[in-house]
């Protein structure tokens, strides 16, 4: 997940709304420094660092999704990284994973609290609600902190948690996760220096409850006992092939395997020789854009997507450039496409199937249907084909050198002294990128 | 049918100083005085110190925006905006309106901060108080899209939630920004916006404000840079939420932009209340209603009212759990008890900035009567603060029995503070932290603020 985690946010430090984010943060100073990925010479306060590399990693919605549904990773790591660096002693990498894995286990549980968290979501965005909590539970951890410092860090991270479902087609969207980063980082700060809240904060509807309609709050065991397993254990992570909303992976390998097909008896694939193109998806209306007209918008629809893999046969992070979404084939085959919602079709992760029927001018029919892509936690991908994901993202901006130094950093993390070799493989630039 | 976003970022960017009718420009300033002034005090806090020391601690000096009341202490704007803001609500003193929230912390300490860094001429005083009604309208126009905003909070803290807004659309206005980024501003706000009333009774609440204060400039800040975020935050989406998130029942309606035309605030017509204790506003009635009680006894029977006298004590009170509080242990849960300030208000005939110090929460006159009372929720007293009251019935040992009521306390919008009042209040509060010369020097130039070509006499006293 760390290493997926960087290379998203690596290529994430090429987008618009990235450097937006670096040029509002350049305004603060601090003595402490912690790193901007990407850039060998950057740094801010630690803070507006976890702020603008998180936004980096949720910048072109390529990053890790859980289940039930949230972005772990890119709330919590940015803040620990930034934290280390920060810190008088370098934390070990040992150190830095437990950190982490208690980033992850936090919002996990706080998931489980609510049925209504199992589906796809209506009202706010996750991250914006577990991440901080997750970043501040990991930032506490990393920082030492005792067991009412830690409370209180929650408590105050409450505080600043949830936005509204609206912004995540959107330019902003990515700062969701930037601020849970930055936010979850600060009350572990705050909760350092004695701040304290609502240590009931998480038992009451009146407190973390507000996020659900349906919230209830259940025991945690302690690791020392022996019925402690890490939720990780048990629920794996899906990765992302390509950079759009998780939905989106299903329609991709249903609309592949239906082109397949359609090659397989054809011959060849012809797009004008298309009548329709159905679509079965679970019912979202944020993911339902038939005729998207930015990128944000093109990576939550259902029908660019689908006819994007079936233009190209592929889905790449290429796939959502301005160019490719404005093509006129596209749009000539987005007008064919329709939309339904069978009833046993859930709006979950774990549950939810794309079908993509495509009807020819000759009246023939092909269909394939996709119930698990793969990158799911179900069919996750192999070693070989993440660290392809990797390298390919990582090297828009790292040296060689800087790729592979990370990949190996990240490899042996638990057997290292101190993370500080990975912070510095960080900044290992291609020198064209400045 | 335009989408209300649009329409808030047109009125923000096209309102002008004309349209601020004279009664708007008295209350307003108003405001601005007694917002200097509670934050002023709440200089002194605990909490304040700790969120100053936090941004001098992570982040390095820079002299642009004074912090309240700390000779030569200077912060980077936005974080100036949060430690203001917290000082502004760490006692609970600030104002308070209906719908329920507090609209001047979470607005002027922005707008002071990003004052003091515009390069060049610094705002008119004018301008200065547009941009700041512009941000109490927001938030006004905003509760005004769910019923449920007109009860006390149950769920999310009203300042985190309004307050967000207003501050960006009062920074949006002070920097010009047109039409289009002043509707982005909001959006990247609401993404910003929603704190639960849990940490309401504890030392984080004032942060809310600080943060909303803080965090509305940064999503002007970021509008001005070009971000964007979504159109459709103000209106109803179902299945996708936008400010929708924060209420179980929101109706968005439409905002006139006024073209020419005259637009009536909404200050104009509902007014202000300003608290006279630092405590949450419901407090203020039982307060008052003891304190007839108290007048009662002191008059009667003796020159003080001792424990010995009373056998029990009844309160009528709204249902509303958070202020509830019959031990309250810290000075921020006595800031949220009925039944502390009650009994305080029975004991010494008022409630004051005193009465939750460490030593007076421990009096023993006081425990002993904590523990005679008795809290009723009538089913006509709502947790509303436009219609409840508070009712105070004291038994005494003798077996007479004592009733003070009060449906309108002294500093409620119904019954609004005189000018009088309010300057004192602000010299009390004031005068803890600055030199005389300031303290009148502050009065005078908010009086006079529509008049100043450029604010930096406002500027340059707050510390």
């Amino acid at each position: 997940m760390m290493l997926d985690t960087l290379g998203v946010g690596l290529i994430g430090t090429t987008t618009a709304v990235f450097n937006k984010a670096v040029q509002y943060s350049q305004c603060y100073k601090s003595e402490e420094k912690s790193s901007v990925w990407g850039k060998s010479s950057l740094t801010l306060p630690p803070p507006y660092a976890a702020f603008v590399n998180g936004i980096a990693v949720h910048s072109m919605d390529f990053d890790d999704t859980w289940h039930p549904a949230t972005h772990p990773s890119g709330a919590v790591l940015p803040a620990l990284l930034a934290l280390a660096e920060a810190m008088p002693s370098q934390p070990s990498g040992l150190d830095l994973l437990l950190a982490f894995n208690v980033g992850l286990e936090v919002q996990g549980r706080l998931l489980r609290f609510s049925r209504e968290a199992c589906d796809i979501p209506k009202r706010f965005h996750p991250p914006s609600v577990v991440g901080v909590m997750g970043s501040a539970a990991a930032s506490a951890k990393l920082l030492g902190l005792s067991p009412t410092q830690c409370t209180h860090a929650l408590a105050i991270a409450a505080s600043s948690a949830g936005a509204p479902l609206a912004n995540t087609t959107t330019q902003t969207k990515p700062l969701h996760i930037g601020n849970a980063a930055r936010r979850g980082l600060e009350a572990a700060q705050l909760a350092q220096m004695g701040l304290e809240g609502n240590p009931g904060i998480l038992d009451m509807d009146c407190g973390f409850g507000v996020f659900y309609s349906d919230y209830n709050p259940t025991e945690m065991t302690q690791p020392s006992t022996s019925g402690f397993r890490w939720t990780l254990e048990d629920q794996g992570i899906a990765v992302k092939r390509f950079p759009a909303h998780l939905g989106m992976h299903w329609v991709v390998d249903a609309a592949l395997a239906a082109r397949a097909k359609l090659e397989g008896r054809v011959g060849n694939f012809d797009p004008s020789q298309i009548r329709e193109v159905t679509l079965r998806v679970p019912p979202s209306k944020y993911i339902n854009c038939p005729f998207p007209a930015t990128e944000h918008q093109a990576r939550h629809s259902f029908q660019f997507n689908a006819c994007s893999a079936l233009l190209d046969n592929n889905m790449m992070v290429g796939s959502f450039s301005e160019d490719q979404i404005g093509r006129p084939a596209l749009k000539e085959l987005l007008a064919k496409v329709k939309v339904e919602s069978p009833e046993d079709n859930h709006p979950s992760f774990d549950k939810m199937y794309c079908e993509v029927a495509i009807e020819t001018q000759q009246g023939q029919s092909y269909a394939a249907r996709c119930d698990t892509f793969y990158g799911h936690w179900r069919k996750p991908l192999s070693h070989e084909d993440l660290l392809e994901k990797f390298r390919a993202n990582a090297s828009t901006v790292l040296s060689s050198e800087g790729v592979e130094g990370t990949i190996d950093a990240i490899g042996d993390l638990e057997r290292n002294r101190d993370c500080a070799s990975l912070g510095s493989y960080l900044k290992k630039t291609v020198q064209l990128n400045e | 049918i335009m989408l209300k976003e649009l329409i808030f970022g047109q009125f923000i960017s096209g309102v002008k100083p004309q349209h601020l009718s004279s009664v708007v420009l008295h209350r307003s300033k108003r405001m601005v005085l007694d917002s200097i002034g509670v934050g002023l005090l709440g200089s002194t806090t605990d909490v304040f110190e700790l969120a100053l020391q936090h941004c001098q601690h992570m982040y390095a000096p820079d002299d642009i925006s004074s912090v309240y009341g700390r000779r030569g202490t200077k912060l980077s704007p936005t974080l100036a905006a949060f430690v203001n803001g917290v000082a502004a609500h760490s006692m609970d003193f600030d104002d308070t309106w209906h719908p329920a929230t507090h609209p001047s912390g979470a607005v002027l300490p922005a707008l002071l901060a990003l004052s003091e860094r515009m390069p060049g001429n610094k705002p008119s005083g004018l301008d200065f108080l547009l941009a700041f009604n512009v941000g109490i309208e927001i938030q006004g126009r905003l509760m005004r899209f769910s019923n449920e905003a007109r009860n006390i909070p149950k769920k999310f803290h009203p300042p985190s939630v309004v307050g967000t807004m207003g501050s960006a659309a009062a920074c949006a206005c002070l920097l010009s920004l047109n039409a289009s980024q002043c509707s982005h501003a909001l959006a990247i706000a609401a993404s910003l916006s929603g704190a639960p009333m849990a940490n309401a009774a504890t030392q984080s609440k004032p942060l809310h404000i600080g943060n909303a204060s803080r965090l509305g400039l940064e999503a002007a800040q970021l509008a001005s840079r070009g971000l964007e975020a979504s159109p459709l935050v103000l209106d109803a989406v179902t299945g996708v939420a936008g400010f929708s998130a924060f209420y179980e029942d929101y109706m968005p309606q439409p905002l006139t932009s006024p073209n020419g035309e005259t637009h009536t605030f909404l200050l104009e017509e509902q007014d202000m209340g300003f608290k006279r204790f630092p405590a949450h506003l419901g407090m203020h009635w039982v307060a008052d209603a003891a304190a007839a009680v108290h007048k009662f006894i002191v008059g009667i029977e003796s020159n003080t009212v001792s424990p010995a006298q009373i056998q029990d004590i009844m309160l009528r009170v709204p249902h509303s759990k958070y202020i509830n509080r019959p031990f309250p242990e810290s000075e921020h849960q006595a800031r949220h008890s009925f039944q502390f300030n009650a009994c305080t208000a029975l004991l010494d005939g008022e409630v004051t900035v005193e009465s939750f110090s460490p030593a007076a929460l421990r009096r023993p006159e006081l425990l002993s009567l904590l523990s005679r009372v008795s809290v009723e929720h009538p089913h006509d007293n709502p947790a509303n603060f436009d219609r409840m009251y508070g009712e105070v019935e004291v038994t005494l040992v003798g077996g007479d029995v004592l009733k003070g009521r009060c449906d309108t306390f002294y500093g409620h919008w119904r019954n609004p503070l005189t000018n009088e009042s309010l300057r004192k209040k602000f010299r009390n509060n004031a005068g803890v932290v600055l030199p005389p010369e300031n303290v009148e020097g502050l009065i005078e130039a908010v009086e006079g603020l529509d008049e100043l070509e450029d604010c930096t006499p406002l500027l340059s006293q707050l510390q």
